[in-house]
């Protein structure tokens, strides 16, 4: 039944958002030599469905935003104060009246509540909070650790285990897979950050102190971004990257690579290297 | 009821002008402290903006006097700086000031018909501890390493010492606190005046909606300000004597032992509610003037009551969607959905009260009729984008994105401050005994409301492409850079909006010295406080007065022709006697 609810509720978003939304902010951008207006095209798996959640919020949200703002119309332009002109006096004249305003209102915002609410428990447990176990099998895994101001992520070498001579370290880049679940574990070295892959329609903060999760899957290649969201100091700006998602076999070919140069970089001595922990 | 509040016209001019316990003149001092620091907040506001739109381009004509070390360029750290004060500074001093601060004092007494708070020695230690708050704020600005750079909500543990920022951190949650005690001050002050010197007749069934709005919103200040208040006294521990509260072990090699995430906890324990701290008193304001200038009742006044009773009670418990992305279990996360959602309907039943209160009415549109329709329209356009945020499936690419810089500006900032403005407008001639300008009145309500929506729905197109908050310069990175011409546009749009403001400046500064002479109740309406003359005594009331209607009997059937108002005073002509003798006017007029 909920699934039933999404799939109408996602397929007539994405009809109303073709006709409405993309059209609109394309022609826009069109217009306007390459600026844009909106979100550049998602790469993930689950990312139609911030698309869709956005626009059934954008829709609901216009035609009551609509509704509010004719009833400010009608009486600002019916209503004016004039000579011989009364207010209709209605204290107390109608609990009805009153009853029925809110009632009516209320189940409406209800619904309306409702109907995004179970959407969005719906996307959650199926797609950002629905992270794949580690024993699952094709899963692959990145550690990442933030500092002031840079991304690191390590990547497990042949051994299948971090913290090993043949882990590959990357710092501001990261190469992953795609069509395979790629799942992350985060910390922080000194201050909160906040991975931010927009167009993977994903984000988690990096916390000192804990590990977080997050996970997502490409569903094409290509070069992508990576941001901080979270405030992190003066150079919080700058403090962005570059995703590069490979075909299957260009990216087995980066990886045996990216191994080879890891275990001739590595040194037992840098203990600022050593930051790698146990997945549980 | 005791007198002990009454206390004798002071004759010295400090006590009269500067220390002074009689609420009316508290409510101008907080009138001007809000709209001094409404200007330097404002113009903070201004210079982001134009490193927004021109990154690392020297600020014109103030650049070179503010910031000579770097020939008038704002720098990252100046910059964070800015966006860190501008935050603070507008709702800390400026909005809360002029909402609670010179609403609060200004309304209580006259509106419910009382002669002073019942405590004025606390009413004017709550001033005095804001401005202490406000001066220690502004000296932060000068310390070496300059004031606090880790925004408003002060995050640790880029907050705590670990990170080196200077003294100025330490000074702002000092100045945070020091707020925060005077706030808790007046919301005592407050709750105990409505409780305690409501007139003879003034039953809880009669209060104005703007008392019931400072009455809810004075709840939240006692029960939440106190967690801001512990939040800030545990980081000032960790920066000055070395606790780690909030520093976990991997920070402090060795020591340590902390959570950064219980800070968040304590912040939007606090931080939520105070959303509902600053709109409550908007709300109550809106409910009684668009009654008041549609010339009919508050349509469901009970209603309207019932619902700010709900948020009030709910506010506590939403403050987890500030938190979707911090890693809360997802229990947590979508109870916190569910219950965000819950919220929404007493705020939209709100709505239809509101609007069910214009339709059909006889709309005088002045000033503070405009910046309360105002109110309606930019808390519908930030309400409503709430959902987005509610709902985690989209807060997930949207937090800490511009999209949520556009959502609170409009619900707790424009819409506290348009309510401000209605405020200010309306009880201008009774508190200065002047009338403001209508005509610069008017076109200072559109060139606001006007580039306001402009700028904050681009900042929802923003967040909407994905440009991330608190960035010095988004031209760094590629993909953000595709969006700058929307920065650029809204800066000139913000200017516009900054440039209005002036008008409203010049305006008050005028008609406060060269107004038109205001009458005793210009507005024609049967509140108490209209029911005073103008100058208002010191007094207030020479004779307490008893209350026989309610607030908003508006063009009542029994009036007949001749006028669409009567005074709480009078009783409806040819209604019953409503109940025994109340008693009014037994309280003595104090010799003074």
């Amino acid at each position: 039944m909920r699934r039933l609810f999404h799939h109408l509720a996602g397929a007539g978003t994405r009809l109303w958002s073709t006709a409405f939304g993309v059209a609109a902010l394309a022609a826009l951008a069109e217009a306007q030599g390459g600026k844009r207006w909106g979100p550049t095209e998602a790469a993930s798996d689950y990312g139609y469905r911030f698309y869709d959640l956005f626009w059934l919020i954008t829709i609901l949200c216009s035609v009551s935003f609509a509704i509010v703002c004719i009833l400010i119309l009608i009486p600002a332009l019916r209503d004016r104060a004039r000579p011989g002109h009364k207010a209709k006096f209605d204290h107390g004249a109608s609990l009805k009246d009153k009853r029925v305003t809110t009632v009516v209102s209320a189940s409406v915002f209800l619904v309306l509540d409702a109907w995004v609410l179970v959407i969005a428990m719906t996307d959650l447990r199926e797609a950002w909070w629905n992270i794949p176990d580690e024993e699952e099998p094709g899963v692959y895994q990145v550690e990442v650790l933030a500092q002031q101001w840079a991304w690191s992520f390590r990547h497990q070498g042949a051994d299948g285990e971090f913290g090993t001579a043949d882990d590959i370290i990357q710092i501001n880049e990261l190469t992953v897979p795609t069509d395979t679940s790629v799942s992350f574990q985060m910390t922080s070295k000194d201050v909160i950050h906040s991975l931010f892959l927009p167009e993977m329609r994903t984000k988690r903060d990096a916390n000192p102190g804990a590990i977080n999760e997050m996970w997502f899957k490409a569903i094409r290649s290509g070069e992508f971004t990576i941001l901080c969201a979270e405030l992190c100091g003066f150079a919080h700006y700058q403090m962005h990257g570059k995703l590069h998602v490979l075909e299957g076999d260009q990216f087995e070919s980066w990886h045996e690579d990216a191994s080879r140069l890891g275990i001739a970089a590595f040194d037992t001595e840098d203990e600022e290297a050593q930051w790698a922990w146990k997945w549980e | 009821m005791s007198g002990d509040h009454i206390h004798a016209e002071p004759t010295n001019f400090f006590r009269k002008h500067v220390f002074s316990v009689d609420h009316k003149v508290i409510a101008k001092q907080f009138l001007w402290f809000g709209l001094i620091w409404l200007g330097i907040g404002g113009l903070m506001a201004m210079i982001i903006r134009w490193q927004l739109a021109n990154p690392g381009d020297p600020v014109p004509v103030i650049g070179s006097f503010l910031f000579p070390a770097t020939d008038g360029v704002v720098d990252p750290a100046t910059y964070n700086t800015l966006f860190t004060m501008h935050g603070t500074i507008m709702i800390f001093l400026g909005l809360t000031p002029l909402l609670i601060g010179c609403v609060g004092n200004w309304a209580i007494p006259l509106m419910i018909g009382a002669r002073d708070m019942i405590f004025p020695t606390l009413n004017m230690l709550s001033f005095w501890s804001v401005f202490l708050g406000g001066a220690v704020g502004l000296y932060s600005l000068f310390v070496p390493m300059g004031a606090s750079e880790a925004g408003w909500t002060g995050y640790p543990t880029l907050s705590t010492t670990v990170n080196g920022l200077g003294s100025g951190e330490t000074l702002w949650a000092i100045a945070v606190f020091l707020i925060g005690a005077s706030s808790i001050m007046g919301g005592i002050n407050y709750l105990t005046t409505i409780i305690r010197l409501r007139a003879p007749g003034m039953s809880w069934g009669r209060l104005p909606l703007t008392i019931w709005g400072i009455f809810f919103t004075s709840i939240l200040n006692v029960l939440f300000i106190p967690v801001i208040g512990s939040a800030m006294l545990l980081l000032i521990m960790d920066r000055v004597f070395g606790t780690t509260f909030y520093v976990p072990t991997s920070v402090m090699q060795g020591a340590g032992g902390g959570d950064p995430i219980l800070y968040q906890h304590l912040f939007w324990i606090f931080g939520h509610p105070e959303v509902y701290i600053l709109i409550l008193p908007a709300w109550g304001i809106i409910g009684d003037l668009l009654s008041f200038f549609a010339r009919k009742p508050a349509f469901g006044y009970r209603i309207q009551i019932a619902a700010m009773f709900a948020v009030t009670v709910m506010s506590a418990v939403v403050y987890g969607h500030h938190m979707f992305t911090t890693g809360i279990s997802a229990m947590l996360g979508e109870s916190f959905m569910l219950l965000t959602m819950i919220i929404s309907v007493p705020a939209e039943i709100l709505f239809f009260n509101w609007l069910h209160t214009l339709w059909k009415g006889n709309i005088r549109f002045t000033t503070p009729m405009l910046f309360s329709i105002g109110v309606i329209f930019v808390f519908g356009l930030g309400g409503l984008t709430g959902i987005y945020l509610a709902t985690i499936g989209t807060d997930i690419f949207l937090h800490d994105t511009y999209f949520v810089v556009g959502h609170f500006h409009l619900t707790m900032a424009a819409s506290a401050l348009f309510a401000a403005f209605a405020g200010i407008y309306f009880w201008f001639p009774k508190m200065f005994g002047r009338m403001m300008n209508e005509t610069l009145g008017k076109a200072h309500f559109w060139l606001t409301v006007i580039p306001l929506t402009t700028v904050f729905c681009l900042m929802f197109v923003m967040g909407y492409a994905g440009m991330p908050r608190r960035y010095y310069d988004h031209t760094s990175s590629e993909y953000l850079a595709a969006l700058q011409h929307m920065n650029t546009a809204a800066t000139h749009a913000a200017f516009i909006l900054g440039a209005a403001q002036l008008i409203f400046v010049f305006n008050f500064l005028k008609s406060r010295w060269f107004g038109r002479p205001a009458t005793d109740n210009p507005w024609e309406v049967g509140t108490l406080d209209w029911a005073t003359p103008t100058p208002v005594p010191h007094y207030n009331f020479k004779v307490i007065p008893t209350v026989h209607t309610g607030p908003h009997e508006f063009s009542h059937p029994a009036l007949g022709e001749d006028r669409d108002w009567i005074s709480m005073t009078e009783p409806l002509p040819g209604a019953e006697s409503d109940g025994p003798d109340l008693g009014g006017g037994a309280v003595p007029t104090p010799a003074s």
